[in-house]
Order: structure tokens, then C-alpha cells, then sequence
């Protein structure tokens, strides 16, 4: 007779359930324009549909997201990578050219379309050879609807952190891959920003607690981030939820993401100043007036005075990311199946620039998209030779742990990321510390919950111990996240479960996709070379320079033999002349 | 040890005056054979003034330009000789080497007219300035006729003249990390050392033959020609190199980045001239144009000289044989005022 009210509710519920999940389209035009942040210089930038900052992805967990992305940038390529989002089944979306896609020409279109299912605090950039710090990147939040913090907060502020240069990057990339640079000196930023400005006010209510999602999309310097007399509570890393922990000032590399709780005093007597402090260590020249600080203010009354950032002696009260635990308290991964050591050093090559190495190895994108290989290759796609020499790949199976073992033989800070995964940290050593050693005790003692996160930092000369799981079929780079370190070639190629990629993706690649490859005659067949006939051939593959000979090469030697004969030769005539008399001569 | 001996002091203080003192104890005694008898006397002690004036005059105005370089240095803090340390270094050197190789063939020919060179210095010298004023002489010419005259002044100033002010400048400026006593003792070895083997050449070469003597140190000079005109070249080649890197491309060390790979002929991470003072590869260097890192011109320019000098000798000894130019051509050819 009368229906059952749940019977009537349920329905209604689960359809509301689902029309929760929307699908989010952007249309995004990229192309030029002129921006001065710093107020001390205008410059060309690359804005999305006239704009610059670029707009912010904002999604809901669960959320399917499309993004239609028209190049009219005109004398350059462009693609877009979803920093720190899976893409599970969706790696043909993950952005990196010459890795899961063609690049996108000047005049052509692509769409991304993709669905998210991990909430938190990411980004979106440009995944083009030192194109993003030009000015394509921008905030990607995912909101979650059963965040386990929900109640903890009343507002949400997105933070974005960056370095900034004046010049444009093509110029600065030739100077820094160059002959004229043989130490690899990175180029120094003019500034720094907060939120692509740098007279940032946050109006701030009393007694409130205000979530900051904080983003650093610069392309080179970690900051140090503080709030003044505030302290932050830090619940969430690159999308991973942790226990709240309690910090005074923040390391916060290139790419990482933090999402802090900072709770407003009570009184409105004075505003509060928040700085953002770029990390000189790595920095080659410290140029006269450079002010590597970046102040934003705290305005509980914007009639009262925004007072000036106070100087603190160190930064010695930065927090440890490594003493993090996640909120799920995943345990450590501890059988692991495959196990991967790299050893990272820079060096020349002979062609006289400075080059970045994973086992001797710099990373050179190869003719063939690296995924479109694995589409292509059937059964060999598990043959890791395939895929070329410089683009230093590693075959994984599928469902196995894997461990990243990175030994930094460099005096500099690194901030490694890998594409498609979180990883667990299971180690991080000091500076100097050397390689890792597996039967050093105090080296291996790890945390039974180790936090997770997708960019870590490695240490001046140390080293840092990974594990993550292969459950995510797909091409995933793994590199530094400093961009001239990306471009110099510190990255390896991990090809996840090649097989299955094939029958999840065969057919399924989208034709915008093919489009661009042809528009840019990229052929999409065969091994890294192009070779679509013996797959185990690479001849004409891309390859990187040679190496600088070691010593006297064979024209070496002949010229010093020659001037050594030479010298001899000279000194004979000198001598039979010098011996020989003059013979008198009569007239 | 390194807080009273800077050894890198030492060696610059050791090279340079191993080669004036090299060249100075050669044109000794090459007088003192040549002019041995007792009417010739007066002329071979103003022909000797003549040498030590050019050193110490050399010396004297070294200090002079390395010290306004050092305290241009302090003042306004600005790397004067650092900056065209390299166009220096080559364009002296260049003349240095071609001093040396007119100077070394004259000095062998001049052996071999032994008794007419004799009589021709003499009646030069004793020329007064009526004869020259009276030739009207200007230009090119008198310059030539004063570099005649005044060859063996010439010679030991542009030496003392080139090595002095490396060395000045570089204790002055630029060894800014070693402790102050470490400079007296080094300073004095490395003098004392150079002046001690031109000292023993000097008296080595008045017990032997002349010729010999003669033949084993222009063989020597020239090898330290050839060697300076190598140099001149890697400098001037490795100029814009160095302004490339801005400015410090002897800081990089040895490796990798401290040369440039487009101009290599041979580069060996070691045994490095520059740094440090250079060790006894700085010596090598000084005396017979070492580089680790050798370009195409400074190989070339090498083994150029060495065939261009064979020639020439070859040359002159073909023609003294077998005529075209006869003794008293040459006669003719250079200092006018003897008549036989």
C-alpha cells in the first residue's frame, strides 16, 4: 500500500550520492601576455585565457575533471602535468612529453580527461622543458567532503610560494646547458613570491582556525615558510592526510605541498606578518639587492599598521617531514620485491656543459613517447632495452613493492618527485652521510609508519630510502623537481606493468592525442629509436654527448710527439750551423 | 713548514728569475769570451753595464707598475692585471720570444766572425753621436741601429721586465691567504735558487769552448723561445675563454670546465702551470712552454717556430757555404760604421 518511505529515500540518496560527483570542464587557452609581481620588472608570461596568475583547479574527491587545452602560444609547445594525481588508468593524461604524450604545437588542441579520486592540495603545470616557470603553473585542490578535519577549521586559504626571474627561460636554459658554464651554475631568481605577489593581505576574523594550503610552484628555491606569533598545525602532505603535528617554520621544497591549521589570536590589536624565505644554499652568486624574502600579512584590522617581518638568526627551527606519520598509519612496506639504487652525480660532457646522472646515465627524451613504445611492442614491451639507453628506464611488474634507493653524490639539496604514486620515506639521512648502507644498523632502523608523500627531500652528499607499490600501470618519470636539474637530465623512466597498460589502454588512446604527434611528425610506433621492425635495434636513437676523453687521446699524443721531434730537428740545424766554420771567402 | 716557506712563492720566485738569470749568465759570457783581450776591456765592461742596467732597470720599473697595480688592486678593489692578465702574458711573451730569436742567431753568427764582430762592436762604441745624428736616421732604421746597440740592454730589461712584474704581482695581490712570515724565507730561495744555476751556467760556460758553450745555449735559448711564443699563443687563445667563464677560469681547477674542449688538443686533469704557483710544472712551463691543456694554436705555433728556425738556420748556413750572400755582404748589411 504506502511505499515504504526508505524504500522511496534510498533511491533519492544514491542519486544524489552520485550527482555529487560532477565533471568539471576548463577551457584553457594558453598564450602570452605581461606580468611584473614583483613590481620591478615587466615581462612576458605565459597566462591562461588572458590571465595571469593562471586560475586554480578547484575539485571535489570523485570529481571526473576535463580540461581542453588550445596552444596559441606561437613559437612554443606546451603540455600540462597534474602534479602528485595518480591517474590511475588514465596515464596517457599525466602530461610529460616525450613520456605519456606528443607536445602540444603552437595552433593545436588537447584534452586531458581524467577522474580524481584522491583528496588534498596539489598543482597543475607545465611539463615542457623549462616552460613553467615562465609562468604556467597554478594550484589544484581537491576538496573532500569526509576530510577527517572537517570541523577543525572554518576557511580554507590557498598559499602559493614561488621563486621568480626576470628573464624569460629559453634565455636562461641556453646559458645554463652552455659551454660558458661548466660548473653548472644554476641562474639565481630576482625574487620572491606569495601568491604571484608580494603585498599579500589574508583578512583574518578573530578566533577562527584557518586551513592554509600551501604550494611551492617555483622552479628552483625551497622555502621556509612562518607565520609570526602563530603557530602552525600541519595535517596534510602532498595529499596525504597526516597526524597533526605541531611546527614553528616549514622546509618546503620546489613541488611539495603542506596544508597547515593556523588558529587566529582573539584580540585584533595588531596584524601579523608571514614570510616566505627562499633557501640561498644552492644559490651561485648572492647579487646585490636581492631580497630573497617574501612578507604577506595577517590582517586582523586592516586600519592598524602591517608591521615589518622580524630577522630571526636561523632556521634551525624548521620542521622534519621525515618525523611525519600518516593519518591511516599505512605500516611500512616491508617485503620488498624490487630494489633499485641510484647513484646521482653531476658531470661534463664533451660537449662542455654540465649534464645530471642516475647510474652514469643523463636522461634523453627518446624519438618514440615512451608510453606509445609500450603500445606498440607487444610481448617486448617488458624488455626494458627497448625503450632506449638515455632514457635510464626500469622495467616494474605489477603489484610488487618497490624500493627507491637514491645515493646523492652532490653537495646540493634535491627535491625528487615521483609521477603516478606516493611514496613511503622510509629513510632520509644527513648531510654527508654517503651512500646507503644496508648493513649499517643505525641506517636501517626505519619508522614502522612512515609519512608519504610524492616530493622528498635528499640531503647535501646523503641519501634517501623509497617504497611505494605498483598498483598503478603507466609510464611514471621520476626526477628532481628543480627544472635545471630536469633539463640537465637527472631523471629515470619506471614503466609499471607494461602488459597490462597495453590491454587497458590499447585502442583507447584518445585521436587529439595522435593529432598532435602528427602535427609535429613525432612517429608513434616502434622502440625509442623508431624502429618498428627489430625492436632490440636502437641505431638513431637520442642520444646524449659523448664523454670527455680521460686524458692524452691518439691526436694528443701525436701532437706532443710531433713537438717533441720538431724541437729536436730545430736544435740539429742549430747545432751542425754553430759547428760549422764559416768558410773565408776571398774577393 | 707552510707558516715560514710558501712553497707556491717559492716557485714563482724560482722561475722567473731562473729565466733572467738564464739569459743573463748566457750574454755574460758570451762576452767575456768574446772580449777577451785586454784593448777590448773598456768595451766589454760597458757591454756588461749594459746587461745589469737592463735588469735592474727592468726590475726597478716592474716594481714600480706592480705596485701601482696592487695598491689599484686595494683601492677601488678592482683586478686590473687579473682582468688582461692573459692579453699580457701573450703579447709580451710574444716579443720576449722574438727578442730572443734574432738575438740567439746574431749571437751565433757573430761567434763566427769572432774578429770581425770584434773590431766592428769596438768602433761602434767608440762612434760618437756626430755619426749618428749625421747619418740622419729615423724611423724604422733607428730603431733598428738602437736595438743593435743596445742589444744587450734590451734583452735582460724585457726579460727582468716580464718575469718581475708576474712575480711582484703575484706575491703583492694575490697570495692573500698565506701567513706574512712564510713570504721572506721563499722569496729569498727562489731568487737565490734561479740566480745559483745562472751563476753555475756562467762559469760552466767560460770553461768550455765558446762554440760549444755557445751552441748548447742557443739551442737552450731557443727551446725557451719556442716555448714563450707557445704560450703567447695558448693566452691569447685562452682569453675569451676565460672572459667567458667570468673571469676565473683558473679557479676551476683542472678539470673538466677549466678549458675549452672546442680548442683541445690534449687535456690531462693534473700537472697544471696555473694554480697554486705550479710546481716544478710552473718550471716546465717557463722553460720549455708545458701546458696540460694544449690548444691547436699553441701545438701549432710550436712546432711552426721550430721548422721556421731550422729553416732559417739552414738557410744561413747554405748561403754562408755556398755564396749568394758572402762575409762581407753581411758586413755590409748591418753596422755601417766599420770599414776593413
Amino acid at each position: 500500500m504506502a511505499i515504504s518511505l526508505t524504500s522511496f529515500l534510498l533511491p533519492i540518496c544514491l542519486f544524489i550520492s552520485l550527482a555529487r560527483t560532477a565533471t568539471l570542464t576548463y577551457d584553457f587557452d594558453v598564450a602570452w601576455t605581461h606580468a611584473n609581481p614583483d613590481g620591478q620588472y615587466n615581462r612576458p608570461v605565459i597566462g591562461i585565457n588572458g590571465q595571469w596568475p593562471i586560475p586554480s583547479i578547484v575539485a571535489t574527491k570523485g570529481d571526473q575533471v576535463i580540461v581542453n587545452v588550445k596552444n596559441s602560444l606561437r613559437n612554443e609547445s606546451t603540455s600540462l602535468h597534474f602534479h602528485g594525481l595518480y591517474m590511475n588508468g588514465t596515464t596517457h593524461m599525466d602530461g610529460p612529453v616525450a613520456v605519456t604524450q606528443c607536445g602540444i604545437l603552437p595552433g593545436s588542441s588537447f584534452t586531458y580527461n581524467f577522474t580524481i579520486d584522491q583528496p588534498g592540495t596539489y598543482w597543475y603545470h607545465s611539463h615542457v622543458r623549462g616552460q613553467y616557470p615562465d609562468g604556467l603553473r597554478g594550484p589544484l585542490i581537491v576538496k573532500d567532503p569526509e576530510n577527517p578535519f572537517k570541523g577543525q577549521y572554518d576557511e580554507e586559504v590557498v598559499l602559493t610560494f614561488s621563486d621568480w626571474y626576470h628573464e624569460s627561460m629559453p634565455k636562461l636554459m641556453s646559458g645554463f646547458i652552455s659551454i660558458a658554464n661548466p660548473s653548472g651554475a644554476e641562474p639565481v631568481p630576482q625574487a620572491a613570491l606569495v601568491n604571484d605577489t608580494q603585498n599579500l593581505s589574508v583578512k583574518i576574523e578573530p578566533g577562527k582556525t584557518y586551513m592554509f594550503r600551501m604550494i611551492n610552484i617555483g622552479a628552483f628555491a625551497a622555502q621556509y615558510v612562518w607565520f609570526e606569533d602563530h603557530t602552525m598545525r600541519i595535517v596534510e602532505v602532498d595529499g596525504i592526510y597526516t597526524e597533526p603535528m605541531d611546527a614553528e617554520m616549514l622546509y618546503v621544497t620546489a613541488a611539495q605541498r603542506y596544508s597547515v591549521l593556523v588558529t587566529a589570536k582573539n584580540d585584533t590589536s595588531s596584524n601579523f606578518a608571514f614570510v616566505g624565505s627562499m633557501d640561498e644554499d644552492l644559490f651561485d652568486v648572492f647579487p646585490d639587492g636581492l631580497n630573497p624574502n617574501v612578507t604577506g600579512w595577517l590582517v586582523y584590522d586592516d586600519t592598524k599598521a602591517k608591521p615589518e617581518a622580524k630577522l630571526i638568526d636561523s632556521f634551525d627551527s624548521q620542521f622534519d617531514d621525515f618525523t611525519l606519520v600518516p593519518y591511516d598509519k599505512e605500516s611500512i612496506y616491508s617485503n620488498v620485491d624490487q630494489s633499485i639504487t641510484l647513484d646521482m652525480k653531476m658531470d661534463n660532457l664533451n660537449d662542455g656543459a654540465n649534464y645530471a646522472f642516475f647510474n652514469d646515465i643523463t636522461y634523453v627524451a627518446p624519438k618514440v613517447p615512451t608510453l606509445y613504445t609500450t603500445l606498440s611492442t607487444s610481448a617486448n614491451a617488458t624488455n626494458p632495452l627497448i625503450y632506449g639507453y638515455n632514457t635510464n628506464p626500469f622495467v616494474l611488474s605489477q603489484n610488487q613493492v618497490v624500493e627507491i634507493i637514491l645515493n646523492n653524490d652532490d653537495p646540493g639539496k634535491h627535491p625528487f618527485h615521483l609521477h603516478g604514486h606516493a611514496f613511503q620515506v622510509i629513510a632520509r639521512s644527513e648531510e654527508e652521510a654517503g651512500a646507503f648502507d644496508p648493513n649499517n644498523a643505525t641506517q636501517i632502523a626505519f619508522a614502522a609508519t612512515p609519512i608519504r608523500r610524492d616530493t622528498v627531500l635528499v640531503r647535501p652528499n646523503g641519501h634517501i630510502v623509497l617504497r611505494f607499490q605498483s598498483n598503478n600501470p603507466g609510464i611514471w618519470l621520476f626526477h628532481c623537481h628543480l627544472e635545471w636539474h630536469m633539463a640537465s637530465g637527472l631523471a629515470i623512466t619506471l614503466i609499471e606493468a607494461p602488459l597490462t597498460l597495453q590491454s587497458q589502454l590499447s585502442g583507447k588512446i584518445p585521436q587529439d592525442h595522435w593529432d598532435v604527434c602528427k602535427a609535429g611528425d613525432v612517429p608513434v610506433v616502434g622502440n625509442a629509436a623508431g624502429n618498428t621492425v627489430d625492436v632490440l635495434d636502437l641505431t638513431g636513437e637520442n642520444k646524449s654527448p659523448g664523454e670527455l676523453p680521460a686524458g692524452f687521446t691518439g691526436r694528443g699524443i701525436v701532437a706532443l710527439v710531433f713537438s717533441c721531434l720538431s724541437a729536436f730537428v730545430g736544435m740539429a740545424v742549430i747545432g751542425w750551423y754553430g759547428l760549422k766554420p764559416i768558410e773565408k771567402k776571398t774577393k | 713548514m707552510v707558516q715560514i716557506f710558501a712553497a707556491q712563492v717559492f716557485f714563482i720566485c724560482f722561475r722567473e728569475s731562473l729565466e733572467t738569470s738564464i739569459i743573463v749568465s748566457v750574454l755574460l759570457s758570451f762576452l767575456k769570451q768574446t772580449l777577451s783581450r785586454e784593448d777590448e776591456k773598456p768595451v766589454y765592461r760597458k757591454l756588461v753595464r749594459q746587461v745589469w742596467l737592463g735588469v735592474i732597470l727592468g726590475l726597478a720599473i716592474c716594481l714600480i707598475i706592480g705596485g701601482t697595480m696592487i695598491v689599484i688592486f686595494y683601492r677601488f678593489q678592482s683586478d686590473l692585471f687579473a682582468k688582461y692578465d692573459y692579453i699580457w702574458e701573450g703579447v709580451f711573451g710574444f716579443i720576449a720570444s722574438a727578442i730572443i730569436t734574432i738575438m740567439g742567431a746574431a749571437l751565433l753568427r757573430i761567434s763566427k766572425l769572432r774578429d770581425k764582430w770584434r773590431v766592428k762592436i769596438a768602433a761602434a762604441l767608440e762612434a760618437n753621436s756626430a755619426d749618428e745624428t749625421s747619418s740622419g736616421d729615423t724611423g724604422l732604421k733607428g730603431l733598428k741601429l738602437f736595438g743593435e746597440k743596445y742589444a744587450m740592454f734590451l734583452l735582460p730589461f724585457v726579460t727582468a721586465l716580464r718575469e718581475g712584474l708576474e712575480g711582484v704581482v703575484f706575491i703583492g695581490g694575490v697570495s692573500l691567504g698565506l701567513p706574512a712570515a712564510s713570504f721572506p724565507l721563499a722569496v729569498v730561495c727562489g731568487l737565490g735558487a734561479g740566480a745559483l744555476i745562472g751563476f753555475l751556467l756562467y762559469r760552466g760556460g767560460n770553461a768550455s769552448s765558446l762554440q760549444l758553450f755557445l751552441v748548447a745555449s742557443t739551442c737552450f735559448l731557443y727551446l725557451v723561445a719556442a716555448g714563450l711564443l707557445s704560450r703567447s699563443v695558448w693566452f691569447l687563445e685562452n682569453y675569451p675563454w676565460n672572459t667567458a667563464l667570468g673571469g676565473d677560469a683558473a679557479e676551476t681547477g683542472s678539470g673538466p670546465g677549466s678549458y675549452d674542449i672546442r680548442q683541445s688538443v690534449w687535456h690531462v686533469n693534473c700537472c697544471n702551470p696555473e694554480i697554486d704557483g705550479g710546481g716544478w710544472w710552473g718550471v716546465f712551463n717557463s722553460l720549455l712552454g708545458w701546458q696540460n691543456s694544449a690548444t691547436y694554436g699553441s701545438v701549432i705555433s710550436y712546432n711552426l717556430y721550430c721548422v721556421a728556425v731550422g729553416a732559417g738556420f739552414l738557410v744561413m748556413g747554405l748561403r754562408e757555404k755556398y755564396g749568394g750572400w758572402s762575409v762581407s755582404r753581411y758586413k755590409g748589411k748591418s753596422n755601417t760604421r766599420v770599414v776593413t
